[in-house]
């Protein structure tokens, strides 16, 4: 219904019959405005749509020349990955364990044994119908962080966020923690991960792969200023 | 030249349609984050407060980097941080109840983002899907069913009092705009602030039309301008939902252990996801039900937007998917994410299931404002937004 194509003062009062008696036909301003506002709306819906959907979709003729005007719109408002168990469901258990250097009253140092801290986030939210997100995703989500900016042999890649993802993780482990081990205070940190395969279903002839499997990340002074605020 | 389509077409723009859903759409959200965020309460602070791994600073490095907006970034303390956790919570409360819904769905609105963005590392696709939402949520008029606003306006038009004489909504704006003018001053850029004077203003207008010219046709232009934004809302929400589950079901076919049908069988086994051993077990166990579950979930998700073509294998399509959420609630131990998905599912719920289930929760419901709304005589069991997006 563009404005040339109708008689616009036909167009019936949309509230005629619940108000009373107000003007039964529009006047052209007013068709006019209605017609521009729905267009305009029309444009919005469908703009929005479609970059959302490019968001979403993968790699394409479109991305991969339009991608950074795809992102400066959906970002960060809109950003949306629903790809949880997709394509393949996780086919570990990642357990983050953390050992710890304490100063010695003699000077030299003691190292503890490995403390695996996602054995507690287990403990917590077994028999839990609503576990917290302080449980189901902190930890774990820190460990993807950490991991997803940084190089296997543990370069950091991604810049700010690279530094930021393992300070974080260091400060996710020591709010766990404390501040002492065994009443000494705590000088050194190392994370690990732990990677054990789930087996597969009785049924198929794939051998369960050799299942266990870590990664070590290098020792991280602890000060002070690492417990700031927690 | 024959304009009778054109009419119907306006006539259909014009009106709002689907009030029910939205107003099903509303209480659910708005449940699904006061459960939430109450849920939370013992870990509020260090989940997105002054005790957060991510320390204040941190916090503003990681804003800087997602250009997110967040309140919490103003000031890092504990004060601040517990005045915007309870505000969303009793924003979250007004909304589900419907009480001044269009400035509480605003509130609403910042409260989420604002804690959801303080810490963007603790959530999952249930807080995603949830920030979203709390946005689409503000442009609908959600509250002309089964809300507080909606039984103010009847006992009005029953009392003949003027319902346009609102001095708490005068008041509400005053403070509103008080606020957004110590938070923003005068914002000479785009982004939220502008977004929100926007809001204010056009809250502004809306009352003084009403006030001055009931009658006038600026009050029914403003009204079908606000109807058709409500239709667009609703049509972009009927569309990110179909999106969601496409995008979940599509790359799931490309997936190995889909194919083979194992795929529930390793998300069982996830230490994270079984909050029950014995009975993650006892499914696991089972490896056809592990199959037909496993088949059954991406048939599901990939279907889905093209049942909406055909109301009785909507209806049974979307039976099954609440089945399956409410399923995995308790099996993977991921209550909110499946719940705020059963939110979504129910946006594309029957009008007629809607008004039987609103009658059987309470007699004295309040109903949408007026008889019944027109659109709802020719829309009423139809998909909840019927294209309203190809009107102009």
């Amino acid at each position: 219904m563009e404005p040339s194509t109708g008689t616009p003062t036909t167009l019936p009062h949309p509230r005629s019959a619940e108000d009373d008696g107000a003007a039964p036909f529009w006047s052209p301003w007013a068709v006019g405005t209605l017609v521009a506002t729905g267009l305009l709306l029309v444009g919005a819906v469908v703009f929005h749509i479609a970059m959302v959907f490019l968001s979403l979709a993968p790699s394409n003729a479109v991305t991969t020349r339009h991608r950074e005007v795809v992102n400066a719109y959906v970002q960060p408002e809109f950003g949306q990955d629903w790809r949880l168990f997709a394509p393949n469901p996780q086919q570990r258990n990642e357990s983050v364990g953390v050992r710890l250097r304490t100063a010695r009253a003699g000077g030299t140092p003691a190292v503890s044994g490995w403390v695996n801290v996602t054995a507690e986030d287990i403990e917590t939210i077994r028999g839990n119908p609503a576990p917290s997100h302080a449980h189901q995703n902190m930890l774990r989500r820190a460990w993807d962080g950490y991991v997803n900016s940084h190089s296997p042999k543990e370069r950091p890649q991604r810049g700010r966020l690279s530094e930021l993802s393992s300070t974080y993780l260091k400060r996710v482990v020591l709010q766990r923690i404390g501040r002492e081990w065994q009443g000494r205070p705590i000088v050194g940190l190392q994370v690990a991960g732990r990677f054990t395969a789930v087996p597969p279903p009785s049924w198929t002839t794939r051998q369960t792969p050799d299942t266990t499997t870590y990664r070590v990340l290098p020792w991280w002074p602890v000060t002070d200023q690492d417990y700031r605020e927690l | 030249m024959n304009t009778a389509p054109f009419q119907r077409l306006a006539r259909f723009a014009c009106a709002t349609q689907a009030p029910y859903q939205a107003a099903v759409f509303r209480i659910g959200l708005a449940a699904v984050i006061t459960v939430f965020l109450l849920r939370e309460w013992p870990h509020r602070r260090v989940l997105f407060g002054d005790r957060s791994p991510l320390s204040y600073d941190m916090a503003l490095t990681l804003i800087e980097e997602e250009g997110t907006f967040t309140v919490l970034s103003w000031w890092g303390g504990q004060l601040w941080f517990e005045i915007v956790y309870t505000l969303t919570i009793v924003a979250a409360l007004a909304v589900m109840l419907g009480w001044r819904t269009r400035t509480m769905a605003v509130l609403l609105m910042v409260g989420v983002m604002s804690l959801e963005n303080r810490n963007t590392l603790v959530g999952d696709g249930g807080d995603n899907i949830i920030r979203i939402m709390v946005i689409y949520l503000v442009f609908t008029r959600c509250a002309q069913a089964w809300s507080l606003d909606a039984r103010r306006a009847r006992a009005a038009r029953a009392g003949g009092t003027d319902p346009s004489a609102d001095r708490t909504g005068v008041v509400l704006w005053s403070v509103a705009g008080a606020l957004l003018f110590w938070a923003f001053g005068i914002p000479l850029q785009g982004g939220w602030p502008m977004v929100l004077w926007l809001l204010w203003a056009v809250h502004g207008v809306w009352y003084v039309v009403n006030r001055r010219l009931p009658g006038h046709e600026v009050r029914s232009v403003l009204d079908g301008i606000a109807a058709m934004l409500h239709n667009a809302a609703m049509l972009v929400i009927a569309v990110q939902v179909c999106l969601i589950y496409s995008t979940a079901g599509w790359y799931k076919i490309q997936g190995l252990r889909w194919q083979e049908g194992s795929a529930l069988h390793y998300a069982l086994h996830l230490d994270y996801f079984t909050p029950w051993p014995w009975l993650s077990a006892a499914v696991a166990g089972n490896a056809v039900l592990v199959l037909a579950l496993t088949y059954l979930t991406v048939a599901a998700q990939v279907a889905f937007p093209f049942t909406l073509a055909n109301r009785k294998v909507k209806n049974v399509l979307l039976a099954v998917m609440v089945a399956e959420h409410l399923g995995i609630a308790v099996l993977l131990g991921i209550p909110f994410l499946s719940l705020v998905m059963v939110v979504c599912d129910a946006v594309f719920l029957p009008t007629a299931l809607l008004l039987r289930v609103g009658r059987w929760c309470g007699r004295r419901t309040p109903g949408p404002s007026g008889p019944v709304p027109r659109g709802l005589a020719t829309s009423a069991p139809q998909p909840a937004t019927p294209e309203p997006a190809r009107s102009a």
